[in-house]
C-alpha cells in the first residue's frame, strides 16, 4: 500500500494491567491508549476516536505481545512469539514471529533494536510489505528527515550513528 | 335395555365420541393472535394497534442474557449464538454488539456516498481528500491500522465506518471480547423475532429454537441463558395459567369424581356423566371448525367456562330416577324442564352471536352448539346406557332432615328488598375503579422477572414497548422525507431528556430527494482523480492505490436512489421494514423510542407537527379495545337478559312463574357484583363471563326449585340433585379461586361466589316453600 516505511518517533509505555499507552512525537503528535478492549487515538487538534478491538481480535494478541515485552514476562513473550536474538550487549536484535496464524496474516515480523538496557528501535513488518518503524529515545535524535532511507534507518537502530 | 345392548351403545358413542375429537384435534387451529378476538378497531389508535399488535419493532425484541461462566467462554458463546441466530428463520435481526462491517454488501456499497450525511457539508475536492489521506496515513501508522487497511483502497474517507457508527443503537452497553456485557458481567444480545410479541404458540416455537440452539453450542455446558422482553413474557404467562389451570384441574377433577361417587354410590356414573358434557364440548369445537376454522385461545376458554352448565344436565337426570321407573321414564319427566333451560340459555347466547365480535360470534356458536348436543345426548343417549341397578336418591340419609331445616327457615317478605338496596348501595359506593381494562393485569409477572427486564432493557438500550412515534405520509418515500424533517426537532428533545433516544426510519434510509442531491455533490471522474492526484502528491501511497474509490464515486453517481425495497437485502433491512408499514392508501412509519421520560412533553411537540407524527401509546389503545370489547358484552347481555325473560315466561306460561324463576336469579347476579365491588376488585371480561356462567347455574336452580310436584320424595331428588350440583360448582370453581393467578381467581371466585348465592336465593325466594 505504502511506497516506502513510515517512521516515526516516540514512545511506547506500559501502564499496567492492560493498559498501554504509545505516543508518537513526530512526524506528527499522536497518543495511542489501549484499555478495555478500547483503542483510543488522540490526535492534536482532532476529537478522540475509539475502536473496538475486537474488530481485529488477532490485534489484540500483538498487543498483549507488547505488554510481555515491556513489563519483561519473557514467558508469555515465548508463549506468543518464536523468539530469536542476534548481537551482544552493545547492539541487540529481537526478531519476534507470531506464532498465531490469524496474526501472521497481518504481521510478519516484529524487530526490536537496542543497545544495552535501551530498547532503539521498533519495526512491525507487515504481511503486505508495509513497514512502520518508530524510533525511540536516543534513536530518535535527531529527527529524521521526512524521506529517511533505509540504511540511515539501520544506522540509527544499531547505534552506529551516535557511536 | 339389555346389557349387550347397553355395551354396544356406550361403544358406538365413545367411537362416534373419539372420531370427533380426532377430526377436532386435525383441523382445528387455535389462533393466539389477539385480532381475531377483539372488536373491529374504531380510532386510527385502534386500527393500527390491531394492525401491528405485538409487531411492532419494539415488542418483537427479545434480550438475552448469558452467565455463569468465565467472560473469555460467554463472549464465545454469545458469537456462537449470534451466528446460529441469524441462520434461523424465526429471527430477523440478532445484535449482541460484534462489529458488523458486512453492513452493504459489495454491490450495495458505492451508495455509502448516498447513505452517509458526511458531504452535506463538505464537498469531495482535492483540501479534504488531502486531510483524510494525511490522517490515513497516521491511522497506518497507528495500532489501528490492522483494522483499517482492509478499508484503505476503496474507502479512504472511511465512510462505512461513519454509517457502521451512524447505525449503532444510539446507547449500547460496554464491550468485552468485542460483544456486550452488562455491568453484572452477563454477556447480552437482543434478538428480534419474526413472530409477533403477544403470540404465545410462536414465541414459544421461536424461544424453543433460541434454546435449542444456545444448547448445541460447543462450551454451553454450565452456562446460564436467560431471556425477557414481551415475547417471553407471553410465553411465560400463558405457560404458567396453563401449568396453573392443569394443576387445579387435576386436583378438582379427582375431587369431583369422589364426590360422585359418594352422592351415586357407583363406579361407573362419574365417567357416564362426563360423556354428554364431553360430546357438547367436541361437537361445539367441530362446529367452530365447520365455521370459522381458526378460534382464538381466550375465546376457548371462555366458551368451556360457559358450557360449565352442561354439568347439571346429567346430574339432574341420575339424581331424579325414581324407584320403579326406567332411567328413560325419569328423563321424559324431567325433559320439559331441562329443555326450559337449555333453550332459555341458547336463546340468550343468541345475543353474542350478533354482537358484530368475531371472538364473540365464536363463543356463541360453541356455547350454544355445545348446550345443545350435550343436553340431547343427555336427553337421549345417557339414559340408555346408565346401569339399571341404582339408588333412589330421595332415599340418602340425612337428606329429608336436611330438607326439613331448609323449608323451615324464616323467609321475610323484606328480606329480598333489602338485599338488593344492599347491592345497590354497594355497587354504587364502593371506592375503585369499576372496570379493569388492563388484560396484562389478569396474569401479572414475578417482580424478579420485571426488575431483570427493566435491568437487561437499561443495558441494551432496548426501545420502550409502550410507546411508538407514528409517522404518517401518503407513500414510503414520504415517510422517510417526514422522517428527516423531524429528526432534529427529535434530537432537541433528547436534548431536554423527554426521552433517551429515538429511532427513525431515516437513520437507515435517506429519502429519495436528499439521495438525489447527495448525488449531484458528487465529482465526475476527472474532478475527482485530479483532486485525487494534487491531495496524495508528497504522500506514499502507492499510485493507483485508490483506484477502487474512484471507481466507486463514479457508481453511485449514476445509481437509482436506494429504496427500501433494495435496502431490505441488507442485513439492517428487516429493521428498516419493520419500520415502514403500508396501511389503507398510505404508509406508516414507526419510530421506537427508547427511555421515555417525557411522555407528554413528547405527546405536546407531535401536536406541533401538523399530523405528520404522532404518539402512539400501545397500553392506553388496547385498554380502549378492551373497553369496546367490553361495551359489546353488555350490550349483548342486555339483549341476552330480554331474551331470557321473554323465554323463559314464554316457557313457564305466565309472568308470575316467570318472576320466581328469574328473581332470584337477578339478584343472586347483583349481588355477587356487589361483593367483588366491596372487595375493591376491578372487574374484568373475565368476571363478566364467569357471571354469566354462574346466572346460567342460578337459572337452574331457580327452575327447578320453582317446580311445583307435591311430592316429597321428588322434592328432595331437586335438593339432591341441586346439592350435587353446587357442590362441584363450588368444588370446581372454587379450587380455581385460591389460583395465585387474577385470571383464573377471577373466574373461580365468581362462579364459586355466584353458585352460592343463586342457590341460597332459590330456596330462599322459592314460591312453594313459603307457601307451605
Amino acid at each position: 500500500m505504502l511506497e516506502r516505511p513510515l517512521v516515526l518517533t516516540g514512545e511506547l509505555a506500559w501502564l499496567g494491567g492492560d493498559r498501554l499507552r504509545r505516543s508518537v512525537a513526530s512526524p506528527y503528535r499522536e497518543q495511542s491508549d489501549i484499555a478495555d478492549d478500547t483503542l483510543r487515538v488522540q490526535r492534536d487538534g482532532r476529537p478522540p476516536r475509539e475502536m473496538p478491538l475486537a474488530r481485529a481480535p488477532e490485534l489484540k494478541g500483538l498487543l498483549l505481545s507488547f505488554q510481555a515485552l515491556l513489563s519483561g514476562d519473557a514467558a508469555a513473550l515465548a508463549g506468543a512469539f518464536e523468539l530469536r536474538a542476534d548481537g551482544d550487549g552493545a547492539h541487540w536484535t529481537l526478531h519476534l514471529v507470531p506464532r498465531d496464524a490469524a496474526l501472521r496474516r497481518r504481521v510478519g515480523a516484529i524487530t526490536v533494536d537496542g543497545s544495552a538496557r535501551e530498547p532503539r528501535c521498533l519495526s512491525l513488518d507487515e504481511a503486505d510489505g508495509d513497514a512502520t518503524v518508530t524510533l525511540l529515545g536516543a534513536a530518535a535524535e535527531p529527527l529524521p528527515p521526512a524521506h529517511v532511507t533505509r540504511a540511515e534507518l539501520a544506522a540509527r537502530c544499531s547505534g552506529a550513528a551516535a557511536r | 335395555m339389555s346389557l349387550r345392548a347397553r355395551i354396544v351403545l356406550l361403544a358406538l358413542w365413545l367411537t362416534a365420541l373419539v372420531a370427533l375429537g380426532a377430526g377436532v384435534a386435525t383441523h382445528l387451529r387455535v389462533g393466539s393472535d389477539l385480532r381475531s378476538f377483539m372488536p373491529p378497531p374504531a380510532t386510527p389508535d385502534q386500527k393500527l394497534l390491531m394492525d401491528a399488535i405485538g409487531e411492532g419493532p419494539g415488542s418483537r425484541l427479545l434480550l438475552i442474557a448469558l452467565s455463569g461462566a468465565p467472560p473469555e467462554r460467554l463472549a464465545a458463546l454469545s458469537r456462537g449464538l449470534a451466528a446460529a441466530l441469524r441462520r434461523d428463520p424465526h429471527f430477523e435481526q440478532v445484535g449482541n454488539g460484534a462489529f458488523d462491517a458486512g453492513l452493504l454488501d459489495g454491490q450495495l456499497l458505492p451508495y455509502r456516498y448516498l447513505l452517509s450525511p458526511t458531504l452535506d457539508a463538505q464537498p469531495l475536492d482535492a483540501a479534504y481528500l488531502r486531510d483524510q489521506l494525511e490522517q490515513r496515513l497516521d491511522d497506518l501508522g497507528s495500532p489501528a491500522a490492522a483494522l483499517l487497511k482492509p478499508l484503505l483502497p476503496r474507502d479512504p474517507t472511511l465512510e462505512t465506518l461513519k454509517l457502521a457508527e451512524r447505525w449503532a443503537p444510539a446507547k449500547s452497553p460496554q464491550l468485552r471480547d468485542g460483544v456486550w456485557f452488562s455491568p453484572q458481567g452477563e454477556a447480552l444480545l437482543v434478538a428480534q423475532t419474526r413472530a409477533p410479541g403477544f403470540d404465545p404458540a410462536a414465541q414459544g416455537e421461536a424461544q424453543t429454537a433460541l434454546r435449542r440452539a444456545f444448547a448445541a453450542l460447543p462450551g454451553a455446558g454450565g452456562a446460564r441463558l436467560a431471556l425477557s422482553g414481551p415475547g417471553y413474557f407471553t410465553v411465560e404467562a400463558s405457560t404458567r395459567t396453563r401449568a396453573e389451570a392443569d394443576r387445579i384441574g387435576l386436583v378438582s377433577t379427582l375431587g369431583f369424581a369422589l364426590m360422585l361417587f359418594a352422592a351415586y354410590r357407583s363406579l361407573a356414573v362419574p365417567a357416564l356423566i362426563a360423556l354428554p358434557l364431553a360430546s357438547g364440548a367436541l361437537a361445539g369445537l367441530a362446529a367452530l371448525v365447520l365455521g370459522f376454522g381458526a378460534v382464538h385461545g381466550i375465546t376457548l376458554a371462555f366458551g368451556f367456562t360457559l358450557l360449565g352448565v352442561a354439568q347439571e344436565y346429567p346430574i339432574r337426570v341420575l339424581s331424579h330416577r325414581r324407584a320403579g321407573a326406567t332411567a328413560l321414564a325419569s328423563v321424559r319427566d324431567l325433559w320439559p324442564l331441562l329443555l326450559t333451560a337449555i333453550a332459555s340459555a341458547c336463546i340468550a347466547y343468541l345475543a353474542f352471536y350478533a354482537s358484530g365480535v368475531n371472538g364473540l360470534e365464536q363463543l356463541a356458536v360453541f356455547t350454544i352448539v355445545g348446550l345443545l348436543v350435550a343436553g340431547f345426548a343427555t336427553r337421549y343417549l345417557l339414559p340408555r346406557v346408565l346401569p339399571a341397578r341404582f339408588r333412589d336418591a330421595a332415599d340418602t340419609p340425612g337428606l329429608d332432615a336436611l330438607w326439613r331445616r331448609l323449608r323451615a327457615l324464616p323467609r321475610p317478605r323484606w328480606l329480598p328488598a333489602l338485599l338488593a338496596a344492599a347491592v345497590a348501595a354497594a355497587i354504587a359506593l364502593a371506592p375503585g375503579p369499576f372496570w379493569q381494562n388492563d388484560l396484562a393485569a389478569l396474569t401479572p409477572l414475578p417482580q424478579p422477572l420485571l426488575a431483570r427486564d427493566a435491568a437487561l432493557r437499561a443495558a441494551l438500550g432496548a426501545p420502550d414497548v409502550r410507546y411508538l412515534l407514528v409517522i404518517e405520509a401518503a407513500d414510503a418515500d414520504g415517510v422517510l422525507a417526514a422522517s428527516e424533517r423531524l429528526a432534529p426537532q427529535l434530537d432537541a428533545l433528547v436534548a431536554r431528556h423527554a426521552l433517551d433516544a429515538v429511532e427513525l426510519p431515516s437513520r437507515y434510509l435517506p429519502s429519495v430527494a436528499t439521495q438525489r442531491a447527495r448525488q449531484a455533490r458528487l465529482p465526475d471522474r476527472a474532478a475527482l482523480e485530479t483532486a485525487l492526484a494534487e491531495a496524495q502528491a508528497e504522500l506514499p501511497y502507492k499510485p493507483g492505490l485508490f483506484a477502487p474509490f474512484v471507481a466507486d464515486v463514479e457508481a453511485a453517481r449514476t445509481l437509482p436512489p436506494l429504496t427500501p425495497a433494495r435496502f431490505a437485502r441488507t442485513p439492517l433491512g428487516a429493521r428498516l421494514d419493520a419500520m415502514l408499514v403500508p396501511r389503507g392508501g398510505g404508509w406508516l412509519g414507526l419510530a421506537t423510542l427508547t427511555g421515555v421520560h417525557d411522555a407528554e412533553a413528547l405527546r405536546a411537540w407531535a401536536a406541533t407537527t401538523g399530523g405528520a407524527a404522532r404518539l402512539l401509546d400501545l397500553k392506553a389503545a388496547s385498554e380502549s379495545l378492551v373497553a369496546a370489547y367490553r361495551v359489546r358484552i353488555l350490550r349483548a347481555l342486555a339483549v341476552a337478559a330480554a331474551l331470557l325473560v321473554l323465554t323463559v315466561t314464554l316457557a313457564l306460561r305466565g309472568a308470575r312463574r316467570a318472576w320466581h324463576v328469574l328473581a332470584p336469579m337477578t339478584l343472586a347476579t347483583f349481588l355477587v357484583l356487589a361483593v367483588l365491588r366491596a372487595c375493591a376488585v376491578p372487574l374484568s371480561l373475565f368476571h363478566l363471563v364467569a357471571l354469566i356462567l354462574a346466572a346460567g347455574l342460578g337459572l337452574h336452580y331457580a327452575l327447578f326449585f320453582e317446580r311445583d310436584v307435591g311430592d316429597a320424595a321428588e322434592q328432595r331428588r331437586t335438593l339432591h340433585a341441586t346439592l350435587v350440583c353446587v357442590a362441584s360448582a363450588v368444588l370446581v370453581f372454587g379450587m380455581l379461586g385460591w389460583s395465585s393467578l387474577p385470571v383464573l381467581r377471577a373466574i373461580g371466585v365468581t362462579v364459586a361466589l355466584g353458585v352460592g348465592f343463586h342457590f341460597c336465593l332459590s330456596i330462599l325466594m322459592a314460591p312453594h316453600a313459603r307457601q307451605d
